[in-house]
This record gives C-alpha cells, structure tokens and sequence, in this order.
C-alpha cells in the first residue's frame, strides 16, 4: 500500500513525516531521528507523492494500488 | 492533556490558500494572525500539488467589457458553481482578481507563460479563454513564506473543532494538536474559516482506500460543521455533485486534459471537438459530467480520453498542465504501466457524489455571524475563489477587529466539557474506531439520502442516522492523536449528514441532481431560491431564502 519505504536506503531523518499533510507515517511513539518512519495509515493517502519529491535519499516510493489502476486501450 | 491559550485578532482555521491570503493581508494591514493548520501549510490542502487554471478577469487579456465575460463565464461549469453566490459576489471576485494574479506573480508563482498571460481550458472552441494558464506548483511553499516573513504565527499539526461564542459574535475557537497531548483555547477577535471542501460524506470511488479523491482525505467540512454549531447559516446542502476525470484514480484536472472524449467505437460523445487541442479540451465533461456514468449505465460505454493525434508540443503542454495540477503520480503509474497517450485512450469516469453545502457567504466574505468570515471551498469555488476572497475577507475583518476585543469572559462551562469530550475519547477502550462510524455514515446517506430521494426513504434514513450519531457520540474510541483527529472529523460529517437529510426532506421537487420519486418535476417557484439552514435553540431551522443580487 501507498507509500513504501526502502529500509536500505532510508536515514531516519523523518522529512517524509512531516511532509504528510494526511499524517500516514503517524507514530504514537513520536522520535524524530530516533526510529525510522513506518506507514501507519495508508488508506489516507491522497498520492500527492510528496513524500517521494521531499525525501533526500530517494528512499520513498508510491506503489498505486490495484484498485487505482487506469484502464485503457 | 495539557493545555494552552492563545491570544490573536485573526485566527484562520485552515492553512490553505485561503487561511495562508487571509493572514498575509490581516498582517499588512496591521492584525495579529494565527494560522492553525490540520497538516502543515506547506504542503497541505487541496492547492499543495498546485493548480494550473486560475479564474480571472484580466482586461489586457480579455477586453474591457466585464458583464460579457461573466456573460461567456456563466455558460461554463461556473454558471452551475457560482449561481447560487448571487452576482454581486461574481462580480467582486473578477474584479479583485487581476490585482491577486498580479501580486501572486511578483511574489514567485509563475501565472505568466512565456513572459505573456495565456489564457487556456474550461472553454468552447472558438471563445474566450476565461481562465489563465498558471505554473502553481509552488504556490503553497510561496503563500507559507509570504505569511512567514509578515509574522504570521503558522500552528502546524493543530485541528480546530469548534467554534466560541453563539449567533451574535464569534470570540475563539477550540483545537487539539493532532500529534501530542495537548488542547488549545483560541481566544480571538475575529476567525476565519477556510477548511475546504466537504468530503468523506458518502463513499469515494475505492471505499477501502478512502484518500483517493479529488479533495485531500482531511477535508471533512469542518468549518461548516463548527460554525453551524454556533449558528452561522449553511445553504445547498441537499443539492448534489459529481465531479469527472480518469477512472479509478480519482484526480481534479478534468480541464487539462486536451484529448477528445470518445466511445468505444471513437466516435466523439459531445459534439464540440473532434480532434486534441490543449487550448481547450473537450467541454463536454464540463457541460455534462454524469455523461460517463450515463454510457456506462446505457451499456453505451466506457468512454475514453483519446489523445491520439496530439503533436509532440501540444502533448508536452499537456504533461505540464497536468504536472502542475497535481497530477504526477498518476502520470508516474501511467508511465509504470506503459500507456502512451499518443497511442491508448484511458478510461473516464463520473466520480463519486458529493454536497454542495457551503457556508453563507457576502461579498465581504462574511458569515451571518459578526466576526466570521469564509473563502475556498468552505464557501466559494477553487483556487482563485480562495485567493480572493480570503484576501477581501481579512480587509472586512480587520475592520471589524479594529472595533472589538477580545471576550472578556471565556465560555469556561463550554470550554471544559469540550475538553472532557475530547478525553472519553480517548479513554474508551472498547467501541468503534472512526473507520466504521465513517463508513456506517456514508452506507446510510448513500442508501437513504444518494441518488434516488422520497420522503420514506429519507425519513427512515433520517431515523438511522440519528440512532448511529448517538452511539457514535456515546461509545466512538480513539486509540492515539491520530485516530481523536479521524473522530473529530467523523463528529463533524454526522451533523453535516443529519442536516442533508433534514435539507433534501425540505425540497420537495427535483432538481439537477437532486431527485425526489415523490416529486419529480422541477418547481419554478423554486428557481433562484436557495435553501438556507442554521441552529435555533439546538435544532436545524430551515429557510427558503432568494439567491443574492
């Protein structure tokens, strides 16, 4: 579900949470820079992908949901 | 729960494009400005992705004669938008709006095109061009920046759920902070109301993924909601809307698309373009919305968005149209899965409905309660409704602030049962999440209150609602800040939902898409007449009223 975080990759640095207008990488715990941002509630996002513009190691991808899938011809 | 006051003579409820012009010119003109934003101002709101048409009247670019272009403008989705704001209102918004587009421009968000103000989409072939062609991408880190610079005191993470004072005067407002433990008492001398549109009322097109619309999943009508609470008047709630675009990927940009719309045989199904052009697009959508779903339904369908044809630089204009409209994730998936608009026509489709309520509205951008004031989509349409009337709403309210002060006597009865509302909440530890009160709420006004209407069925669906919204209100659980938000917003869509019943009970006749099997016809006594709904005495009282001069 939208967004996926590449574990590998990512920092910790948190600059896709506070990004997130729809909150998904909500954490109750709340670290900043302690613990790395997991999606928490993905039904809310609005693919606005600004998660995966913002963060810096490119470690943020929007997989689209079959469901959302465009048909054409 | 700790607790905070804050202290301001404008709070803006909403950190759009709206909440962001009002504070910038509260500040110039010498206001203290509070923004409290649900996400973040910068990246939140149905502007974050940007905009690429904005709705102006610029006499270089479209002659001296304003009433013909109101004239051109009524004839297009904007007739069936702004009917009900009544003309004086239609008039100001154009007549400001140069001087918005002008100072958006110098301030960095690139309304001009080669140097040149262009003017394309929303249009029929062959006549004016009533919007102008923006770069809005960054529009939403450059009105933050503005209000940054000015001193506005930008609260991100901040939910306002209700309102202080009563029908007579507005003094504060109620919040939660939507990340940590805290409840927060706004005491201002004036507030302005600019949460968007209302949304999550019935189901989108993908239930289970309830962020897929055209409007941010956060836009739930608070505003709305919290003012009539306090007795501000709401008009249109019964009537409905859809809106049109690609199917299955719910997006706004409709009037970016430069294809023609055809079907399955690619025979064109409106009759005013035949081939691409990206100056305008195929009107058809915007003349008659509910055709995708009316082919479907006749087995006629589905139809497409054909681009074929397109020359390169036309479809690169059409990539940055829709780039700049908040597209790119769809245009990311479509890439992912090998469409080329050149060579495949997607699918198209009428999107999910919606209500058209909004808060009562003057050319002043006032409420009906003194000190109140709204824009957007609270209570206009789009992005350049927002810019402008956010902009003439914070002009009145300083005004109106330079003659009061704040309450001397806090609501503290009001204040602490709010607060302990808000705390049940979150100390239930059985009942049911905001999912299923959302979803029970948007079953019923679908089943009840949807497109079939009839005095038994919405007098039964009434019923329904009622007995959820108690239970809802009894036993709802939030399990952390970010679930109390979720609840909050699902309070608000309760008595949004309740007075729709109450609305579409009330008009007896049927009318766009508002269709009572009881009344079928359309009445003329009702043409120009708007149905108007505010609290008395804790219950909704309605009002046929004329639509504004």
């Amino acid at each position: 579900m939208p967004p996926e975080i590449d574990y590998e990759k990512c920092t910790g640095c948190g600059i896709c949470r506070e990004v997130c207008a729809e909150d998904v990488f909500f954490d109750a715990t709340e670290k900043p820079g302690l613990e790395k941002p997991a999606v928490t509630y993905p039904e809310a996002c609005f693919h606005c992908c600004l998660c995966v513009q913002e963060c810096p190691a490119e470690a943020v991808s929007v997989r689209t949901p079959l469901q959302m899938h465009v048909p054409y011809k | 729960m700790k607790s905070k006051v804050v202290e301001t003579d404008l709070l803006c409820v909403g950190g759009g494009i709206a909440g962001l012009m009002a504070a910038i010119r509260g500040r110039d003109l010498g206001v203290t400005a509070v923004i409290a934003e649900k996400g973040a101002t910068r990246y939140s709101g149905a502007g974050r992705m940007g905009n690429d048409h904005f709705w102006c009247y610029i006499p270089e670019a479209h002659g001296d004669d304003l009433e013909a272009f109101i004239k051109e403008c009524m004839l297009t989705q904007l007739g069936v938008m702004t009917a009900s704001l009544g003309r004086t209102v239609v008039r100001t918004w154009l007549e400001r709006s140069y001087e918005i587009v002008k100072l958006w421009e110098s301030w960095g968000i690139e309304m001009k095109h080669d140097g040149k103000w262009e003017c394309s989409g929303h249009s029929f072939p062959g006549r004016t061009m009533t919007h102008l062609k923006y770069r809005g991408h960054n529009q939403k880190p450059v009105l933050t920046e503005q209000a940054q610079r000015r001193g506005v005191t930008i609260m991100d993470r901040v939910m306002v759920f209700d309102l202080l004072g009563t029908a007579d005067g507005v003094t504060g407002a109620l919040a939660i902070d939507t990340r940590n433990d805290t409840f927060i008492e706004f005491r201002a001398k004036s507030v302005f109301l600019g949460t968007g549109s209302l949304g999550r009322v019935f189901p989108n097109i993908t239930p289970a993924l309830m962020g897929n619309n055209t409007r941010p999943f956060t836009m739930t009508g608070d505003g709305r909601a919290m003012a009539y609470r306090i007795g501000a008047e709401l008009v249109n709630l019964e009537m409905l809307s859809r809106h049109a675009g690609v199917k299955n990927y719910s997006r706004s940009g409709q009037g970016t698309w430069a294809g023609v719309c055809r079907d399955p045989e690619g025979k064109p199904v409106g009759k005013y373009v035949d081939k691409p052009d990206p100056k305008h697009g195929d009107i058809i959508m915007e003349v008659d919305k509910q055709i995708f779903e009316r082919y479907r339904q006749a087995g006629r369908g589905p139809v497409y968005m054909d681009c074929a044809g397109i020359s390169a630089d036309d479809l690169a204009y059409l990539i940055h149209g829709l780039e700049n409209e908040g597209n790119a994730g769809l245009l990311a998936h479509l890439r992912e899965e090998g469409v080329n608009l050149t060579k495949n026509p997607v699918e198209f489709m009428t999107y999910e409905l919606r209500s058209q309520g909004r808060l009562q509205m003057n050319e002043k951008a006032e409420t009906t309660v003194p000190g109140l004031y709204a824009a957007g989509d609270e209570a206009t349409f789009g992005i350049s409704g927002g810019a402008i009337f956010g902009w003439i709403a914070a002009e009145n309210a300083a005004d109106y602030i330079a003659k009061s002060s704040i309450a001397a006597a806090p609501q503290v009865r009001v204040i602490e049962e709010k607060k302990e509302f808000v705390n049940a909440l979150q100390r239930r530890t059985q009942g049911p999440d905001w999912r299923d009160a959302n979803l029970a709420l948007q079953q019923t006004m679908l089943d009840y209150a949807g497109l079939i209407r009839s005095e038994a069925l919405l007098t039964a669906g009434l019923n329904h609602l009622r007995r959820l919204k108690e239970k809802t209100q009894s036993t709802l659980r939030a399990k952390n800040r970010w679930e109390l938000t979720r609840c909050l917003e699902v309070l608000n869509l309760y008595d949004l939902g309740e007075l729709i019943f109450f609305a579409a009970l009330e008009r007896r006749e049927s009318r766009a898409l508002h269709n009572r099997s009881d009344y079928p016809y359309t009445d003329p006594l009702l043409n120009e007449k708007l149905l108007a709904v505010k609290r008395v005495e804790g219950e909704p009282k309605l009002e046929w009223k004329n639509t504004p001069a």
